[in-house]
């Protein structure tokens, strides 16, 4: 761990080489990625998904890839020239960096930070700058409305998420993400906080702009949003950058829920079973938003706000209430589990009531020809 | 709050243009949205762009070559654009149509009924924002409708089957068979919409209380179809002036209760329910016999100075033919009342006040065939 | 044998007009006559419904009548559209139909050649507004008072030349379809 890669001890150096790495590998694991979801959203429609470029279509993302940046880099004549053109960075870059705190195995990361989980938070939401940018700059009103609404929407989202972290580092009693990862080799977090579960995978998909909560892209709404008018590269850095942070989601999912890769198997295990631990892990965290995606509509933005401030938000409060109460007093945890399955339980009621609305005002039946028949 | 009371501070509303080229707007229609924010505060509908003069086409052109032009008006429910026209020709010339050929006709229209709200239920699902799933699992149950038309009529949308006086040609010897094969896909195809969609917490939120347009307003606009029996309406042209046999069958006019996005959706569902009804019952009473007149004249001359309109009620609400006479074998004039264009003169009032994106469903849940509005 | 025809056919009709005024009492004349007593409405039998001629000054306000009135409510513009009767000028024609009493009424009103104006009908029915719209771009119609009198279908420099008159000259695609086909229109039949 104190070691640096290749021997090499200068600090900084070291951050930089393991940092290309993780740069390199997770452009392949973007790519995998997308082959993934197209197959796996295929298979939900009874479709097969691609077939055609290498076996089993496995080569389909470096086709598009390389169509992509064969395609040409247009840039509206009206568009920010500056903003337009950075944006795509803007976006791409802080999710990279979300990767230096990411532990893959025991000793497997960038850097350990003692401030690990903020550090997330914080270079997560940078990426709405970019967002934002790519919306004004691209001088569309479709890109505009989209980035207002990508801004509105990671704002709002990004407390539930937050505090949803903190509640866990609360049980866990660390930001850092080694330390929470060494303190679920018995029990993992999700047993101790399973509404927290909740609430994160939720935001987390917010977060991430995914259906129900891809509003700032809706394809029958706003065409693709902020990015309706880039093309070929820079277009390519946006789904870059999407599919990066999914996996990062995951990654810190399998973190800071499912134990890494110290539960179940405890923190002796080979690096190889550890590495396969955590990919299984982000798997299914993977597995089941692209599950989400293919099977529910879009919510609408006024929705998606009171969603956030009047359920997601007073629930995370609640929670973290009562972790500070169950620790400060040395409770035992398993009140943690119980209130936790209620808050599901109140979370679930209050999605009930608030999506449905109550019954409007029904319209007298009116039926052709009965006042002819009577 | 502050910027709000500043006098000489103005917020400016936004124009959105959707549409012609919009993925929403099922095909050329154009609407400009004037939005405050995410209200739409006025919406200026832009139709025409497929206009292509079919009423003119079909008053130059005689009364045999007019089924072709019907189809191309109602590209998704052709049998039943040609049915009201050929009805229109048979009402001029009294002509009498074979049992045989009038249960055939009912059997396919609703049959292309239910292709018809299938392509509804999988392009509303995708303005809803559901990945594609529902769109897909709406083209596998019509692909085996229009499969079945293919094979009774050769093509698969412009189909040119119904003649004046009955039908082109015999259906296929297993045509029975089939139509049963499909219909068990068809059910299967419901229940599996039904279990995706329409229980859905997200999409109850989106389209309850979303659109609503009351049932006075309706009439007063014309609208006419699902999307008026929604608002409460029960007007089915297929009941309150049967025509075919459609007297001899027994079914239900759905209705809704509200008159919003939903209903329209659910009204949709449960018609669909009932077509399959009707088909089975037709099939029960099919039999043997003639297609067309025996004394069918080789070229169809209408007497001079006689009228009709003819109204049907289509997928999409009632289609109707203004047919005028002055003798010989041409249309004088050709009038097709489309239930589209009455029904898309309700948009604005359905959208003003509400968000972007439910103005995209309200668009979706009138269901347009862009060609038909336009013709 | 056209001309004898013709005359046959003139014949029967003088004939069957004078049996129509009789036989009208089996549809709905006798309530629209009662309805409508102070228009003057000329009653025709239809092949489905009935066809009464109003003139153009009472049109706007029969059709208030036919509306508001407790026997008749007709509330449903089924479809407003005119005919081109070339010299004869062109009629402007409502379908007409009464949800509550399920009744059927087309009616007609003439408009000279030179002189196509017409109150219009979106006073009585919202519906009435688009049909007419169309209505106006393809005849040349004016409905004096609408409230959006903007093209419909057409380009919106459209408004010159009124495509579903007959005489609106052809374009060279649509003499191709309708007239020059490379055989004689008469004898298709015979060819079958």
């Amino acid at each position: 761990m104190n070691n640096g890669i290749y021997g090499i001890e200068i600090a900084w150096l070291d951050a930089v080489i393991r940092l290309h790495i993780i740069v390199g590998l997770m452009t392949v694991v973007v790519m995998g990625l997308i082959y993934v979801e197209r197959k796996v959203l295929a298979r939900f429609q009874q479709r097969l998904g691609p077939t055609r470029t290498g076996p089993a279509g496995l080569l389909q993302s470096v086709a598009d890839g390389l169509k992509l940046v064969g395609k040409e880099d247009l840039r509206p004549r009206n568009a920010d020239p500056w903003t337009f053109e950075l944006a795509p960075y803007m976006v791409f870059i802080p999710v990279f960096l979300g990767f230096v705190i990411v532990p893959f195995a025991f000793g497997m990361q960038v850097r350990i930070l003692e401030l690990g989980l903020i550090y997330f938070v914080a270079t997560s939401s940078l990426g709405i700058i970019g967002w934002v940018m790519a919306g004004w700059g691209s001088d569309n009103r479709y890109a505009m409305i989209g980035g207002m609404r990508a801004a509105a929407q990671g704002i709002s989202y990004e407390l539930p998420l937050v505090l949803s972290l903190i509640s866990v580092a609360m049980v866990s009693e660390s930001y850092n993400l080694n330390e929470i990862v060494l303190s679920q080799s018995t029990y993992p977090n999700l047993l101790w906080q399973p509404l927290v579960l909740v609430i994160f995978i939720i935001a987390g998909l917010a977060e991430l702009n995914r259906t129900p909560f891809d509003i700032p892209v809706g394809e029958s709404e706003v065409v693709g949003g902020p990015f309706v008018e880039y093309s070929g590269i820079r277009w390519s850095f946006f789904f870059l950058a999407e599919y990066a942070a999914l996996f990062i989601m995951g990654l810190i999912f399998a973190a800071v829920f499912m134990g890494g890769w110290a539960w179940p198997l405890g923190e002796e295990l080979g690096r190889g079973w550890q590495i396969l631990l955590v990919t299984v892990k982000t798997s299914l965290f993977i597995f089941l938003i692209f599950w989400i995606r293919a099977s529910v509509p879009r919510l609408r933005i006024d929705q998606l706000m009171a969603f956030s401030w009047k359920i997601l938000l007073p629930l995370t409060f609640a929670q973290v209430l009562i972790n500070g109460a169950v620790l400060v007093y040395d409770a035992p945890l398993w009140i943690l589990t119980i209130t936790g399955l209620v808050g599901i339980a109140v979370l679930v009621r209050l999605i009930e009531r608030a999506v449905r609305p109550s019954p409007a005002i029904s319209n007298e039946v009116v039926t052709a020809g009965n006042e002819g028949a009577s | 709050m502050v910027i709000e009371s500043a006098p000489d501070f103005e917020t400016q509303d936004l124009l959105i243009n959707v549409g012609p080229q919009h993925p929403s707007t099922h095909g050329v229609f154009r609407m400009i949205l004037e939005v405050d924010g995410e209200i739409v505060k006025d919406l200026i509908p832009h139709i025409g762009y497929l206009h292509r003069g079919a009423e003119k086409l079909c008053e130059n052109n005689d009364f045999r070559q007019g089924v072709g032009y019907m189809d191309r008006t109602e590209y998704l429910a052709s049998h039943n654009a040609e049915l009201s026209y050929v009805m229109a020709v048979e009402a001029l010339a009294e002509l009498e149509v074979p049992e045989r050929a009038q249960w055939i006709r009912m059997i396919l229209c609703e049959l292309n009924r239910l292709s018809s709200h299938f392509m509804f239920l999988g392009a509303f699902g995708v303005d809803v924002g559901v990945f594609g799933t529902p769109f897909i699992y709406a083209w596998r149950e019509r692909e085996a409708l229009i499969d079945l038309f293919e094979e009774i009529s050769g093509d698969r949308m412009m189909y040119a089957y119904f003649r004046a006086g009955g039908l082109a040609w015999e259906v296929p010897g297993n045509f029975e068979e089939r139509v049963r094969e499909v219909l068990v896909s068809t059910r299967q195809g419901m229940k599996d919409f039904d279990n995706l969609l329409t229980r859905n917490e997200i999409f109850l939120a989106r389209t309850k209380n979303v659109g609503i347009i009351s049932a006075e307003d309706a009439i007063e606009l014309g609208m006419s179809g699902p999307t008026l029996r929604a608002s409460g309406v029960s007007l089915d042209i297929r009941k309150s002036e049967p025509y075919m046999y459609y007297d001899q069958i027994d079914f239900e006019v759905p209705i809704g209760t509200n008159g919003d996005v939903f209903d329209r959706y659910i009204v949709r569902l449960k018609e669909m329910e009932q077509s399959v009804s009707i088909i089975e019952q037709c099939l029960e009473r099919l039999n043997d016999g003639p297609i067309m007149p025996e004394r069918m004249p080789r070229m169809l001359r209408l007497p001079e100075g006689q009228e009709v309109y003819i109204r049907t009620e289509a997928p999409r609400g009632e289609y109707g033919i203004y047919l005028v006479s002055k003798g010989g074998n041409k249309p004088w004039r050709l009038k097709v009342r489309s239930a589209c264009l009455s029904n898309l003169q309700a948009l604005k009032k359905m959208s003003v006040g509400q968000y972007v994106a439910d103005a995209i469903i309200i668009l979706g849940s009138i269901d347009i065939v862009l060609s038909e509005v336009d013709r | 044998m056209t001309s004898d025809e013709n005359v046959n056919n003139t014949n029967e009709e003088e004939v069957s007009e004078i049996a129509v005024v009789d036989s009208l009492d089996d549809t709905i004349w006798p309530l629209i006559n009662r309805v409508l007593s102070s228009v003057d409405v000329t009653p025709e039998r239809g092949s489905i419904d009935l066809i009464t001629q109003i003139p153009r000054s009472d049109i706007i306000r029969a059709l208030q009548i036919l509306k508001d009135h407790e026997e008749v409510q007709f509330n449903y513009l089924r479809c407003l559209t005119a005919v081109d009767n070339e010299s004869e000028g062109v009629d402007v024609v409502y379908h007409l139909y009464s949800i509550p009493k399920n009744i059927n009424l087309t009616v007609k009103v003439n408009l000279p050649v030179d002189d196509k104006t017409i109150g219009t009908a979106t006073e009585v029915w919202e519906a009435a507004n688009w049909l007419e719209r169309e209505t106006a771009e393809m005849f040349g119609i004016t409905f004096n008072n609408h409230p959006d009198p903007r093209t419909l279908l057409m380009p919106e420099d459209m408004t010159d030349t009124f495509p579903l008159l007959k005489s609106h000259p052809f374009a060279e695609i649509e003499i191709l379809q309708g007239e020059l086909l490379g055989y004689d229109r008469e004898n298709q039949g015979d060819d079958e």
